[in-house]
């Protein structure tokens, strides 16, 4: 423990090292990773000996790959960068190329990094992201291995950050673990979801757990159900050839949607030690009720957008974008009605909808109580409405509850009023990217914010009989078309109203 | 806007429901500011207005004259909006104005506390020195009592003064020195040369610090040497003519510490020599950063982190944003106190 941290930070502090980057000529680097580390790096969030070696295979010096990060970094950074702290900036980029199941390239590495560890102090810490498709996972891992670098003398670390996807499947996503397990250990592994790293979604255990008020009422006997929502005004975009073969199922649920279930539905963890929060989640993911192949035609609508328009401009449906099959069966839309076998939420059902081409963007978490006894006020007319609390996760980062209110009058008028809070309006120090809080905590140490092995494997658990039931030769559920601007199909209105519920407006 | 003091909420009111809804009021914290200096509300209105495009609040701004022959209380309300980061939105925070002259001067704690935003901590900005006795009846609703120790004429008497109202007060206050939070930065630069563990053996083997100050900001330079000693764990031996001090070590390795004047910034330039290592940081004038360099006998590195301002508003909002107990300033405020 250093004593001059003592009171300037309330986080651990992140160590001098070298971030390595596979797939350094990528959209991932330019537009999110490069920006991060220089935001961190002008904000004084580093240590001044941060490094990083941009690896891929194409040739480019140094200069190059600096002049090139620069430009990305002016175009898609927060703050305006400075000329003479990109200049000092720029002077820790450094380029090496190699084919990525070149050993002899690794050796080098190996090489270049011992030689940056002499001249700029960054005590041979290295963190390894892996910012490139699974399929290159294995080799990149298997040469770190073979060139020591999944190793760190005494006294440093090695960490490898792995970008989703985790797989596409129960089967993929053990084979990728154990690829990356094959070289590093656990400990040692930080799978990125960077929803994690958004700043609401860490206030959901601070809303629950610093807040008296609501965790004594978070559970079955006052909450009537939750809804999770992702929702999205963009269609496929120029991700074609990824997303037919994932789908909204894999592309949000697996991961993200999930990650938020787990945060709204754990229990409180004994510390906030990153294995203590790990653990309880990985709880929730396993208390999933498990669905056959009638609880999935019963609780899942699959739907894909068909033409329609966005904000008044017409669209085209999924089939006619450009990189997808005329007859493709990916899903753009999901609903899920999804249960936890817990002592909290028992017969609480959750229900998850994620779309592209909806009406609103928007990402938010609400949670409906029951409606209070209709005893008292109006208990012959109109029906009191339920208390519901929303956590927004983006855009408009807050938090609102509606309740009940009586109207200024002689009557007894009830009405529903909202309270809201912004992060925009409350906090004038604007959010960090997700990227730069998740790769803080890698160079700190902290592996609360990333998921673990068994949470990812168990999400597929959940996932896989989903998929295989959508691509059974018999029985299949059916794909519900939605025009593009819709709330998506009417059978995801159904899901609920046959509940007695309806989906929150957003 | 004028009101009449036993008006002001109903005054507010109208003045949110004028805007009729085009703007979002905010609140986080009561934020009072109290100056007995001529012409202080309208400088203080100035400061509220960029404090409050980060740290949304309820101002309330006391200008005070105990001195004045005549009896005068006047006070008015206003709003401070900036757009929203988030969006178009117009955020506002509201102020409320206050010129006490003459005995009414001592009305304070009572329009302090009847204009308080309910259940929001309050923050409590004193300005210039403290009097005696200190009015008990006023600390005991204070959360945190921000001040200037740079500015005080005798910091002993000063903070005396503060520790008595302390202890005094029913509640904990936090004391909150600007003088403290100038060295911010500094403090940031100086701690991240040893973040390293394979850097902590250095501690022991600090030999000297060179500090250069600028006109009147002896008493910065004091609290920098004084956080060093008592993070460090140095025992003060010897203070040969108030610049130049001798700490020792836990290994009763003796470590000089020498300040000096210069022109520039409140801190100009701190420099930590270990064995055959020098750690340095500069503070150019009117710089927006520091340049940080570690100097060994192989080789040079240098960086640039952000600098700190010794304006009131940067200094008031770095505050605002860090919060926390300064447990580490009563430590090191302690280790140097009688040379402060």
């Amino acid at each position: 423990m250093n004593p001059l941290r003592e009171g300037l930070a309330t986080r651990s502090v992140p160590q001098a090292c070298t971030v390595v980057i596979f797939g350094a000529t990528g959209d991932l680097t330019m537009r999110k990773l490069i920006p991060a580390i220089y935001n961190l790096a002008a904000d004084g969030e580093l240590p001044p000996a941060v490094t990083v070696v941009g690896f891929a295979r194409r040739p480019k010096t140094d200069e190059e790959f600096r002049k090139e990060q620069e430009e990305a970094t002016r175009k898609f950074s927060r703050q305006t960068v400075r000329d003479e702290i990109w200049n000092g900036f720029a002077q820790a980029l450094f380029y090496h190329q190699s084919e990525f199941h070149d050993a002899a390239g690794y050796k080098s590495l190996a090489e270049r990094l011992e030689k940056i560890d002499r001249e700029r102090g960054t005590g041979g810490n290295r963190l390894f992201y892996l910012a490139v498709a699974p399929d290159q996972f294995e080799p990149i891992v298997k040469n770190l291995k073979e060139a020591g670098l999944n190793k760190a003398r005494e006294g440093s670390w090695a960490r490898v950050i792995v970008e989703k996807p985790f797989g596409t499947d129960l089967a993929s996503a053990r084979e990728l673990n154990q690829i990356v397990h094959h070289a590093f250990a656990e400990d040692q592994t930080y799978r990125i979801d960077h929803f994690l790293g958004k700043e609401t979604a860490q206030n959901i255990l601070v809303l629950r757990f610093a807040n008296a008020i609501f965790e004594p009422l978070w559970n079955s006997r006052y909450l009537d159900h939750i809804q999770i929502t992702a929702a999205e005004t963009l269609g496929v975009e120029n991700r074609a050839g990824y997303y037919e073969g994932a789908g909204a199922l894999r592309d949000m649920v697996q991961n993200h949607l999930l990650q938020l279930l787990c945060l709204v539905a754990m229990e409180p963890p004994t510390d906030l030690g990153a294995d203590s929060i790990r653990d309880e989640k990985v709880k929730i993911v396993r208390s999933l009720r498990r669905m056959t192949r009638e609880a999935i035609v019963e609780n899942v609508v699959r739907g894909q957008y068909a033409e329609g328009a966005i904000n008044g401009k017409p669209v085209p449906g999924y089939r006619s974008e450009k990189g997808v099959k005329p007859d493709s069966k990916t899903e753009t839309f999901v609903a899920l009605r999804v249960r936890v076998d817990d002592w909290r939420l028992a017969d609480v059902p959750i229900y998850i909808r994620v779309g592209k081409r909806l009406p609103k963007s928007g990402t938010e978490i609400s949670v409906h109580f029951k409606k209070a006894p209709q005893v008292l006020f109006n208990k012959e007319s109109v029906s009191l409405d339920q208390n519901v609390l929303v956590i927004r996760i983006q855009p408009d980062e807050g938090i609102s509850l509606r309740m009940q209110a009586k109207m200024p009058g002689t009557t007894f008028r009830i009405e529903p009023v909202k309270m809201d809070f912004h992060y925009g309006t409350s906090f004038g120090k604007a959010s960090p990217e997700a990227y730069e809080r998740l790769l803080l905590d890698a160079m700190s140490g902290d592996a609360t914010l990333f998921a673990r092995r068994d949470e990812v494997e168990e999400a597929w658990a959940f996932i896989d009989p989903l998929e295989e039931a959508w691509v059974a030769k018999e029985n299949q559920p059916g794909l519900f078309e939605y025009p593009a601007g819709s709330w998506g199909p009417e059978e995801a209105d159904e899901l609920l109203a046959r509940d007695g519920r309806a989906w929150r407006r957003l | 806007m004028p009101v009449e003091i036993g008006k002001i909420d109903r005054e507010l009111k109208k003045l949110w429901a004028e805007a009729g809804g085009a703007m979002t009021r905010a609140s986080l914290i009561n934020l009072a500011i109290y100056s007995e200096a001529p012409g202080s509300l309208p400088q203080n209105t100035e400061i509220i207005f960029k404090i409050t495009e980060d740290h949304a609040c309820r101002a309330i701004v006391i200008g005070a004259n105990p001195g004045a022959p005549e009896n005068r209380v006047e006070a008015w309300i206003s709003a401070h909006c900036h757009v929203s980061r988030a969006g178009s939105k117009q955020i506002c925070s509201e102020q409320l104005s206050f010129l006490l002259e003459g005995p009414s001067a001592k009305l304070l704690p009572n329009i302090v506390f009847s204009q308080l935003d309910s259940d929001l901590p309050l923050y409590l900005w004193w300005q210039g020195e403290f009097h005696h006795p200190m009015d008990a009846q006023l600390w005991a609703w204070v959360d945190r009592v921000i001040y200037d120790s740079q500015a005080w004429s005798n910091f002993g008497t000063q903070l005396g003064r503060v520790e008595a109202a302390q202890a005094e007060a029913k509640q904990r206050i936090v004391l909150c020195d600007l003088n403290w939070t100038r060295l911010v930065q500094f403090r940031l630069a100086l701690a991240q040369f040893f973040d390293h563990p394979s850097s902590h053996h250095r501690f022991n083997e600090i030999e000297s610090v060179e500090i250069d100050f600028a006109p009147g900001y002896r008493s910065t330079a004091m609290l920098l040497a004084g956080w060093l000693a008592s993070q460090l764990r140095w025992t003060l031996e010897k203070d040969s003519n108030g610049n130049s001090l001798v700490f020792r070590n836990q290994a009763a390795r003796e470590i000089r510490v020498n300040s000096q004047e210069k022109a520039g910034e409140p801190i100009s330039r701190v420099g930590l020599k270990c064995n055959s290592i020098e750690y340095r940081v500069t503070h150019a004038p009117k710089a927006d950063l520091l340049k940080v360099t570690v100097e060994g006998s192989n080789a040079e590195r240098k960086c640039l982190m952000p600098a700190g301002s010794n304006d009131p508003v940067r200094l008031m909002s770095e505050e605002l944003m860090r919060g926390g107990p300064h447990s580490v300033y009563l430590r090191s405020m302690n280790a140097v106190r009688n040379l402060l």
